[in-house]
């Protein structure tokens, strides 16, 4: 039976469609290595995009956050009148009264990139609306990440140490943080922009090609096009430069690579606006150019060594040339500075070299909670196994030194250590970490399939093919070792384990911790059910329908890109935060007794003041936990405010034994208004907190306010609070 | 510029040879000149023998652990241990009994750490690597069998153990992982 079964299968495969079919799958190695690299790519890909997009599926197609509003605010301007009205643009509707000029103090590279991408579309008849563009354009830019970093990591290491750190960025929670389906912010586009830099660097100081140090500089454009982080750049790839020179390695390819990069890419930079001058003038920007110097300095001395040819005078002249050279330079930066042409470090770089500089003196800085210093457990939260591997990971580059490996070294460095200053920065560090992970652990495992494959490889020479001393050199290492193979396999299968657990944490922290609009806020009912609070939509749509178009709005600075762009009234600060006095303005009216800060909101205009109160849902970042950071800011321009008095015994406290000063102030007034009247818990009496506010003439029914029942938002006409008597 | 190079190394190495503490005949250097008339005309330097500090380049394994210290330090949370200050380990008090029990992880929030928890889960992770590094110096053909079998059993201990204090540490800290 057996017999004849297999033969009719044999002459099913000596069919002629068949043998033909077979011959042709039956690939080469090489072809079929090139089909799987393609299709893990391709994978890798898809996956990249997929994962950043929870908060679509559950919630809908929006923006989150506070910037991205701005930054979809700006592109639907640019969609609609054009770039040239777009460069051009005043904005009279933000910082009332003093405007902004946005063409000027943004970086457009983002709000083209999704214009670009929305035209691309339309023109292949698309009728896509520019949002659904806007929330997609962070997973897309992800995507083409973790392909830049395949082709980096085989730049590196090879094109499995490639592969491995395109699977690696493609889920890590740093970098999926900030490139979430909805986060339509400069990062998303930012990090793509920084590692193709990066990596057309790194290929052309390995090559010394022109092309590549052509295309590093018009990397170099986008970047700075796209985030202000281009500082970082600017600054790594001449650090790089003198690792280099310091440990010998000056060749001419180095020599064309930052030449051509530094040069054409400054030249570009100076197309964005909102750069400027920078890059000649700022003392962020120097280091960059006394290393293009020292360059010229370095190639300056090779040709006299060569033409020369007599050690002894060639030191003789070293030395004078360097004296002269270091001299003439420490001459120019002391003039520079000196004359106040090469402007110092502005606060929000320095602080990253002195972490405790905006502690003491930028309190604005300072209170921004991404500015926050990193604790143990964020990195854990961003990196997982990853902060094992990267150790690891240097030691195999130090092991292999190169020119790439020194790269990735020090982008590794210098990005933890940035990471460690600031919370935000952990996305600058991902990429570096990814990589040098990725190398660990494709050395590692090539070191462990090695090992696996040792004893066949012996067999196959024993039997002839090779010479007698390797098949002897390996049987000993087999007799010496009997349970090597048995080991290996089973720390494959520990590798794999981990890298799994790194996928199961990675897929857990983007569903819970990094999937969330803010915009849109959802808890866990009575009954374990999700309720879903829409408020601040709701609130904004009140606005916008139920206000005078020419209103002008007062809030805290964190809501006024959203009031712009949803509710679309005049906001008097917002989250560009570039005029400290004006927040300090808004934060004293916050802080004062309700008829100084009467006056001061009549001398800006405003009409409506926009609360953001979360005590009846328990919500715990609303204005009243911000409130001690407007008495900061508002105290450090206006020294009539002083935190002491908002305090009791050094402690903040909002129930009746609060400070008599934070009890009369405006922004307690306000979001305990007609809190007596909400049921915050079942069998407690409403308002339970509120008896003695209620004693302060505070009558309800002058005011025309509205108010949504769950996360309480107040807003009201102010005329009729408070009369000047 | 050819012929000039050419008598300059021929000056220089007739100088060389006749005396060596007296290049004063054919050295182009003014200060040198200046000095020579001015205070060294009536004072004698002593004869040392000193030799200017050579400056050679740390080997790469030495610039790798202090690396691995700095790393330690960073991920530790060094920079929010300076910045936040906040107390080496916590204490609540037994509603109770009264007595003060020490807190090892802060709790209720994942960007905030006691100097102890983040100086121990820094060293877990330093742990980890080391493990990794030391299975690859197992690997090294050029060793004793014994040696090597205690490398790799070392590091695929440190990897181990370093994981599971880590997950461990990451479960008390924040009550909701993986749930």
């Amino acid at each position: 039976m057996v017999a004849k079964t297999e033969k009719s299968a044999v002459d099913l495969l000596k069919s002629p469609g068949m043998t033909s079919l077979f011959k042709s799958l039956k690939l080469k190695t090489k072809q079929q290595e090139l089909l799987i690299r393609v299709t893990i790519l391709f994978l890798v890909y898809v996956l990249a995009f997929i994962t950043r997009l929870f908060s679509v599926l559950r919630y809908e197609s929006m923006i989150h956050e506070f910037d991205p509003y701005f930054n979809y605010r700006v592109t639907q301007f640019l969609t609609q009148k054009g770039f040239y009205e777009f460069w051009n643009w005043f904005d009279s509707e933000s910082w009332y009264p003093l405007g902004r000029i946005v063409g000027g103090t943004l970086f457009p590279g983002l709000m083209v990139t999704a214009y670009l991408i929305y035209r691309t579309l339309q023109f292949l008849r698309f009728a896509i609306h520019i949002r659904e563009v806007c929330v997609l354009t962070a997973p897309f830019f992800a995507s083409n990440t973790t392909l830049v970093a395949y082709f980096f990591g085989k730049e590196l290491w090879d094109s499995g140490a490639g592969l491995v750190a395109a699977v690696l960025i493609a889920i890590c929670p740093g970098y999926i943080s900030r490139s979430v389906a909805g986060s339509y912010d400069n990062e998303g586009v930012a990090i793509f922009a920084l590692l193709l830099t990066f990596y057309l660097f790194v290929k052309a100081v390995n090559t010394g090609s022109l092309a590549f140090a052509l295309a590093s500089a018009f990397g170099y454009f986008y970047m700075v096009s796209a985030w202000g982080g281009y500082v970082f750049i600017i600054n790594l790839i001449p650090l790089y430069v003198m690792v280099l020179l310091i440990t010998g390695r000056y060749s001419m390819r180095l020599y064309v690579a930052y030449n051509c990069t530094y040069i054409l890419g400054m030249l570009l930079a100076m197309q964005i606006r909102f750069v400027g001058f920078q890059h000649v003038q700022s003392g962020e920007h120097m280091a960059a150019m006394g290393v293009f110097f020292l360059m010229q300095v370095f190639y300056f001395l090779d040709w006299v060594k060569h033409l020369l040819n007599d050690p002894k005078l060639f030191h003789t002249f070293l030395r004078i040339t360097v004296t002269c050279a270091v001299g003439l330079g420490a001459i120019a930066l002391g003039v520079g500075t000196a004359s106040g042409y090469i402007s110092p470090w502005t606060g929000r770089f320095y602080s990253l070299l002195d972490p405790t500089y905006a502690k003491d003196h930028i309190p604005i800085i300072a209170s921004v909670s991404e500015h926050q210093p990193t604790a143990w457990s964020s990195f854990m939260f961003d990196f997982h196994i990853l902060l094992f591997l990267f150790p690891a990971g240097l030691y195999f580059c130090f092991k292999r030194l190169s020119d790439a490996t020194i790269f990735i070294v020090m982008y590794g460095l210098t990005s933890m250590y940035f990471a460690g200053v600031m919370v935000r920065l952990i996305l600058v560090a991902t990429p570096a970490v990814c990589l040098i992970s990725a190398i660990a652990v494709s050395a590692t495992i090539k070191n462990l399939t090695q090992l696996v494959r040792a004893k066949s490889k012996a067999s196959h020479s024993a039997s002839g093919k090779g010479t007698i001393s390797k098949a002897s050199s390996k049987g000993s290492l087999d007799q010496s070792l009997p349970f090597q193979r048995n080991g290996a396999i089973a720390l494959l299968l520990g590798a794999f384990f981990l890298l799994s657990r790194y996928a199961i944490h990675c897929t857990w922290v983007t569903s819970e911790a990094y999937s969330s609009p803010s915009i849109v806020l959802a808890a866990r009912g009575a009954h374990g059910n999700r309720v879903i609070f829409d408020d601040y939509r709701e609130a904004y749509f009140w606005l916008r329908q139920n206000t005078p178009p020419d209103a002008k709005v007062m809030s805290w600075w964190d809501y006024g890109y959203q009031i712009t762009a949803m509710g679309n009234r005049t906001v008097i600060v917002d989250n560009n935060t570039w005029n400290n006095t004006h927040i300090a303005t808004v934060g004293r009216a916050m802080s004062s007794y309700e008829d100084e800060a009467y006056d001061i909101m009549r001398s800006l205009d405003v009409d409506y003041v926009l609360v953001v109160f979360g005590g009846v849902t328990g919500y715990s970042s609303d204005d009243i936990n911000k409130f001690l950071w407007m008495v900061r800011i508002g105290g450090g321009v206006f020294p009539v405010i002083k935190e002491p008095d908002y305090l009791v015994n050094g402690e903040y406290r909002v129930d009746k034994g609060a400070a008599p000063k934070m009890l009369n102030c405006l922004m307690y007034k306000l979001s305990y208004y007609r809190f007596g009247e909400v049921t915050t818990e079942y069998g407690k009496p409403p308002g339970s907190q509120i008896l003695y506010l209620l004693g302060m003439g505070l009558s309800p029914a002058s005011t025309s306010a509205y108010i949504s029942m769950v996360v309480v938002k107040l807003i009201f006409i102010k005329n009729q609070i408070w009369t000047k008597s | 510029m050819p012929p000039k190079s050419e008598t300059h190394a021929s000056s220089a190495t007739t100088g060389g040879t006749t005396a060596q503490f007296d290049p004063a005949s054919d050295s182009i250097d003014l200060m040198f000149h200046i000095l020579k008339a001015l205070p060294f005309s009536f004072l004698r330097p002593p004869r040392l023998r000193l030799k200017l500090p050579t400056f050679t380049l740390p080997s790469a394994m030495t610039v790798y652990s202090l690396i691995l210290l700095t790393y330690f330090m960073v991920v530790s949370g060094i920079v929010y241990d300076v910045i936040v200050e906040p107390p080496g380990i916590g204490s609540t008090q037994d509603r109770f009994t009264g007595a003060v029990k020490p807190v090892v992880f802060l709790p209720g929030r994942v960007n905030g750490q006691y100097i102890i928890e983040g100086l121990s889960s820094g060293f877990m992770f330093v742990l980890g690597g080391v493990g990794i590094v030391l299975l690859d110096l197992a690997l090294d053909k050029n060793r004793a069998k014994s040696v090597k079998v205690s490398y790799a059993s070392a590091g695929v201990a440190s990897v181990v153990i370093s994981y599971v204090m880590s997950m461990l540490f990451v479960r008390i800290k924040i009550p909701g992982y993986l749930r």
